[in-house]
């Protein structure tokens, strides 16, 4: 029996998968033909988009996919934003008649949240797990992106990409 | 250090994970008992679906996915339609500070886009890339189908999409 441990391996996730919170989002074609994108109308709040990571697990210690980091494709148009901070949440499934928790494992954005993340252009946003780690089967994670707008800004969310490790 | 290469994968897409342009989608019960689709109500315009192809990519060259072809299942009911046509767009991710950029993969289809495709009847469109190549993990799959539906009192249930592919690892 073969045996696959692959550290380059990267999964798409399209932003029909996300789950944006207030706000008015709307699907709609890109900027750039051809690509598409969810639209945040303009809104002085706080939009939050949740990422889920759509990544095996495995109930086998070890084994499964190890998140290494995470890149979120995105625009501001019209204006600049006043903040865009990445949080990622691992959610622990809660067993029957239990609820879920939620921890935070520590993570950095290569843009600052107050500055390189905020200014009217294309982002690609990286956000690194400090300490990887393989994925239970109980466990999934979510990328919680804030995006803190003032009255103008409006956002386009193109897509994410997982980096991760593949054992199996 | 095994190796995977396996030339029979494949992977669903629901309907849900689709982009809808153009018209009024609904979640709705399928056709076919405890099937779901997303429902378009009946108007005379041009929809367009993007289809995102949801597997691996890898950042090692000729590793991860490479993508043969998609079956798109669909039902045109009420009228034919004017036509059904794919396209199949590769997008290459910006740089922060820099625009996608999008390439149209040469691909065929197994239906006749005005005729055999926009027959009021359940479609399965299989389109089958021309010379499919290993995915890396900048780039990612969008097949933009296009519905024109005319003036007769169509409507258009999505049901699935189906990526094959060979996976590497």
């Amino acid at each position: 029996m073969g045996y696959v441990h692959n550290v380059h391996m990267s999964q798409y996730i399209p932003p029909t998968a996300m789950h944006c919170v207030t706000g008015t989002y709307t699907n709609v074609a890109g900027q750039v033909i051809d690509t598409v994108c969810v639209h945040r109308a303009a809104n002085a709040a706080t939009g939050v988009v949740n990422i889920p990571i759509i990544l095996p697990s495995s109930t086998t210690g070890q084994q499964g996919a190890m998140l290494n980091s995470i890149e979120v494709d995105y625009e501001l148009l019209v204006a600049v934003a006043v903040s865009v901070t990445a949080v990622l949440n691992k959610v622990t499934r809660g067993a029957d008649t239990a609820v879920a928790s939620v921890a935070v494992p520590t993570i950095t954005q290569d843009l600052a949240a107050g500055v390189a993340a905020v200014v009217q252009d294309q982002h690609k946003m990286t956000v690194t797990v400090t300490t990887p780690a393989w994925t239970d089967d109980d466990e999934y994670y979510l990328l919680e992106m804030s995006f803190e707008c003032g009255a103008a800004v409006t956002i386009d969310v193109l897509a994410a990409v997982a980096n991760y490790t593949l054992r199996v | 250090m095994g190796y995977v290469h396996n030339t029979h994968l494949a992977q669903y897409i629901p309907p849900n994970a689709m982009h809808y342009v153009t018209g009024t989608w609904t979640q709705t019960a399928g056709v076919i008992a405890d099937t779901i689709a997303l429902h378009r109500a009946q108007a005379n315009e041009t929809t367009v679906i993007n289809i995102p192809i949801v597997i691996p990519s890898n950042s090692s060259a000729e590793k991860g996915s490479k993508l043969t072809s998609i079956q798109f299942d669909y039902e045109l009911i009420g009228a034919a339609n004017t036509s059904v046509t794919p396209v199949l767009n590769k997008v290459t991710r910006g740089a922060d500070g820099a625009v996608a950029t999008v390439a149209a993969v040469a691909q065929t289809m197994n239906l006749v886009a005005a005729t055999s495709a926009a027959s009021q009847e359940q479609h399965r469109m299989i389109v089958t890339v021309t010379t499919p190549a290993w995915i890396d993990n900048d780039e990612y799959y969008l097949l933009e189908v296009s519905i024109v539906a005319g003036a007769g009192a169509t409507t258009t249930n999505v049901l699935a999409a189906v990526a094959y592919y060979t996976m590497r690892a």
